[in-house]
């Protein structure tokens, strides 16, 4: 019999996308790995919406177009402005890959397969209870009576960090910095699909939504074209202004429902049957939820227990980021290693990594976004804004207004003042 | 002590649904399970490998998706799995699945060491037979006691304690010997990750065909299976009628749920049948 090892060069915690690709990298790299998952099944744990960007995850798997379980590249991207049945749509089409949609357990499976595969030991359905700190240092796990040791431990346990909150590292989740996404994915079928979006083999449709599908609450809606199904949901910020004004009055289920039976979106669904539901909590402000440094001694944190998402309204990225992260961390402890071992002062190299990368830079340069997104103007007046001007154009049963007296009316029946709309559209425009 | 314990990989029943018009199980994209009836059995055998040392061996009839579920009770802290798949297995009735599980039994006690104890679950969740343990013994001619929920030696004598509806029973028993868990004996131990991680090193898992079993084809599979299945009728779920009433008192409650019950069709006829039976009673 081989002895058990209880000793190996990297414990990860959490097989999502930062975890897998963080412990294939350092698999690869000649690391004894121990992946660690809570999961019964692989991928049981994570959520998204549904679209993940490519660029960022060719960088660990270049084999990603070839072999991931990729359901549809996203060729056109909607944006819609919702006000009761008005609706405002506006829509790209690319043929560049740059993004696709997918199923987030069928793309985590893929990736813990190739962490096994370069030779990362997978534990899953077991539960990692307490990072152990010796001398100021991480040295290791423990999960039920079993100590494991490593020389360093990666976190990416995910949103809900309940390790680095025994560690004391990371406060309690606030509600200010995250929201609840709510989603359905309904059996549409392939054929359906294509047809009714407008798509061809192989092409999805990334579809944002703002206005009232919230009901008033920051966030907004989601559609994605799967393979044979569509994926739709909400994001709801969550904040405690909010929950303490009472705004959550529908429960979510209502709200989902009531976007679900939208007159403009349902055509889209139609006799379709609900095949999966779920919730998950998002990052929204990245910034306020991001642990003070990355790189702690003997640990590191990845994905989004770092804080690394970016949400910007219109699009979401978590995936790509979690993955990216991994690959930071594997490139850290390969650096430590060839520079006289996995000391902090090695380890360190990690938080600079994650402060120079094109995610952290683009957190903070979209910034104001977040302020936008939480602001009841963009979220409810805007959209009604921009179907009134719509409305005045088109509803005419003889005679049509011209665009700028739409616009003005519009303005004037809402209430808004043109300086405002002005002031509130450059701050968009350099925010997001 | 070498006690051999029974697993299925069974569809998890949550998730299971019915085909309405077929009235066959739906199994596309119905996650597997560990039969959870099986759990208190796997538990016993590891609580006796604790006291009494040894080594307890899982072993599953069933085609490779149920490695998963042996990973899943070495994780528990059993020893080693067996996976007994063959296609000439499919099929197989309770008779022809006892028949192949005796013969690895033999196998097992020839092979790798004198067998003292088998433990099986009380019933699948998927089948609800409850033949397999008592069909084993049969081949086998080793005793057999069910609804069983602690075991343990008693001055070298084995003794099983059997939980009946009034009564807890205690037997002697001789050695080899099987038993049926009771489904609500004990409660599973859960997964430990030394025991993970010595899952994927020591890879301690075995796989026997029929190449190794060497059965005669008419006593396994389809051909060695009498029994069928040979109709299914599907009772239509009753929907329900979602009437919420607050009662002011008890009195009141009690005066609604009559009343409602007797403007309804169905339920007044039921309800005065019964009534009229409790008259004839007193």
């Amino acid at each position: 019999m081989a002895s058990i090892p209880t000793r190996f060069d990297v414990i990860v915690v959490g097989a999502g996308p930062a975890g897998s690709a963080a412990a294939y990298l350092l698999a690869k790299k000649g690391f004894s790995v121990l992946l660690v998952e809570r999961g019964k099944g692989l991928g049981d744990k994570n959520m998204f919406g549904g679209k993940v960007y490519a660029q960022p995850i060719r960088e660990v798997w270049p084999e990603l177009d070839k072999e991931a379980p990729i359901h549809r590249w996203v060729t056109k991207e909607r944006i819609s402005m919702v006000d009761g049945e008005k609706v405002f749509t506006v829509e790209y089409r690319t043929e560049k890959k740059v993004s696709f949609v997918t199923y987030l357990t069928q793309l985590t499976q893929w990736m813990i397969k190739k962490a096994e595969g370069a030779g990362a030991l997978l534990a899953s359905e077991v539960t990692v209870e307490e990072i152990l700190m010796k001398d100021n240092k991480v040295v290791g796990i423990r999960s039920g009576p079993d100590v494991i040791e490593a020389d360093a431990v990666i976190d990416a346990e995910g949103i809900n960090r309940l390790l680095l909150e025994r560690l004391g590292l990371v406060k309690k989740l606030d509600p200010d910095t995250v929201g609840l996404g709510v989603k359905e994915v309904l059996k549409v079928g392939e054929s359906n699909i294509e047809s009714r979006f407008g798509l061809d083999k192989k092409e999805g449709l990334a579809w944002a939504i703002v206005g009232d599908v919230t009901k008033g609450i920051p966030g907004g809606g989601f559609i994605y074209t799967n393979k044979d199904t569509v994926s739709m949901g909400l994001v709801l910020h969550l904040s405690k202004k909010l929950i303490d004004e009472g705004s959550f009055e529908s429960h979510v289920s209502s709200l989902i429902e009531g976007f679900r039976l939208h007159p403009y979106f349902k055509p889209y669904w139609k006799d379709a049957i609900i095949s999966e539901y779920g919730g998950h909590l998002t990052i929204t402000d990245a910034i306020k939820f991001a642990p003070s440094k990355f790189a702690y001694p003997g640990l590191l944190i990845a994905g989004d227990a770092a804080g690394l998402l970016l949400s910007l309204g219109y699009t979401f990225r978590g995936v790509d980021y979690a993955v990216y992260s991994g690959k930071l961390a594997a490139d850290a402890i390969e650096y430590a290693r060839n520079n006289g071992g996995v000391s902090y002062e090695n380890l360190q190299v990690y938080d600079d990594y994650i402060r120079k990368s094109f995610m952290y830079e683009e957190i903070m340069r979209h910034r104001g976004a977040i302020t936008l997104m939480n602001s009841f103007e963009l979220m409810s007046r805007y959209p009604k804004l921009l179907t009134k001007v719509m409305e005045k154009m088109f509803e005419a049963d003889y005679k049509h207004e011209v665009i700028y007296n739409s616009l003005i009316q519009a303005l004037k029946e809402e209430g808004i003042s043109p300086f405002n709309l002005i002031s509130q559209a450059f701050m968009m425009v350099k925010g997001i | 002590m070498r006690i051999v314990v029974g697993m299925k990989w069974v569809p998890g029943t949550t998730s299971v649904r019915i085909d309405p018009k077929t009235g066959t199980l739906i199994r596309e994209g119905v996650p597997s399970i560990v039969n959870p009836h099986d759990m208190p059995a796997v538990e016993l055998s590891l609580q006796l490998k604790d006291k009494y040392k040894g080594e307890v061996i899982a072993i599953s009839m069933a085609p490779p998706p149920a490695l998963k579920g042996l990973e899943y009770l070495i994780g528990m802290g059993v020893d080693r799995g067996i996976l007994v798949s063959d296609r000439a297995f499919a099929g197989a009735d309770t008779l022809a699945t006892s028949y192949v599980i005796a013969k690895t039994i033999e196998k097992i006690n020839r092979e790798i060491g004198k067998v003292d104890l088998v433990v099986f679950g009380q019933e699948t969740i998927d089948s609800s037979t409850a033949h397999i343990g008592a069909q084993t013994a049969s081949w086998l001619n080793w005793p057999y006691i069910y609804y069983v929920h602690d075991a343990k030696f008693v001055d070298s004598k084995f003794v099983v304690e059997r939980v009946l509806e009034d009564a807890v029973e205690e037997w002697e028993v001789e050695l080899p010997a099987i038993i049926a868990t009771h489904m609500k004996a004990l409660k599973p131990r859960p997964v430990r990750l030394i025991n993970k991680i010595r899952y994927k090193v020591e890879k301690p898992i075995m796989t026997w065909t029929n190449a190794e079993l060497k059965l005669d084809p008419r006593c396994i599979g389809l051909k060695g299976s009498p029994t069928i299945v040979s109709k299914t009728v599907n009772v239509p779920e009753v929907p329900r009628k979602k009437i919420v009433y607050t009662p002011k008192s008890g009195e009141d409650a009690a005066k609604w749920i009559i009343e409602t019950l007797m403007k309804d069709d169905k339920a007044s006829k039921v309800l005065m049948k019964y009534l009229s039976m409790e008259g004839e009673v007193q």
